[in-house]
């Protein structure tokens, strides 16, 4: 899980998108609307890294279709060391 | 310049041409994180970002050795190029994972 956190999050271009993503919904579960909202970024954009974030078992989502909210897995929690350790370099 | 040399040459080509935009987002990610896991990609990226721009200027700027390879082993000729081919595909897979 390490190795995944750390090539999803630092390996690719839309890592410090996915870093921040990852801030926002620990923080608090929300929906990709409000996410897209809070970051103020494209809603599409937030859509395709939260579905990364998904398919690699990050995050999980909670609810049905628009208003499924997103939270990290329990896995993503077990590892959540090294997701701090990735945030600190994100301000 | 025979075709297959054309072949080679437009590999290694496209190969600087995609590692060139994978370091560049593995080194801009290295300046942000700092970790090992992308200076170690951004490290990879560099060198083998070397040794295709050393193939392109083998290949492109001095045919002459490549046609002398040629002439003296046909078949070393064409394994040097399809492990060019290869790195080609290769690369290509870690371009599209990577611009994710």
């Amino acid at each position: 899980m390490d190795g995944v956190l750390w090539y999803v999050l630092t390996g690719t271009r839309g890592g410090e998108n996915r870093v921040r993503i990852l801030k926002a919904l620990d923080e608090r579960p929300r929906n990709a609307n409000k996410l897209a909202e809070a970051l103020e970024l494209d809603y599409t954009t937030v859509r395709h890294h939260l579905d990364v974030l998904c398919d690699n078992d990050v995050l999980r989502k909670q609810g049905g279709d628009y208003g499924a909210i997103y939270l990290p897995t329990d896995r993503a929690r077990q590892h959540w060391e090294t997701v701090e350790q990735i945030m600190e370099k994100v301000e | 310049m025979s075709l297959w040399l054309q072949v080679i040459w437009a590999a290694a080509a496209l190969n600087v041409v995609l590692l060139l935009g994978l370091t560049y987002v593995w080194g801009r990610n290295y300046t942000q994180f700092r970790s090992k896991h992308t200076l170690g990609l951004a490290a990879f990226g560099l060198i083998l970002l070397a040794e295709n721009a050393t193939a392109l200027y083998l290949f492109y700027f001095h045919p002459q050795l490549s046609a002398w390879i040629a002439a003296q082993a046909p078949i070393a000729h064409l394994a040097v190029g399809g492990l060019r081919l290869l790195e080609l595909v290769a690369i290509a897979f870690l371009a599209w994972t990577t611009w994710d």
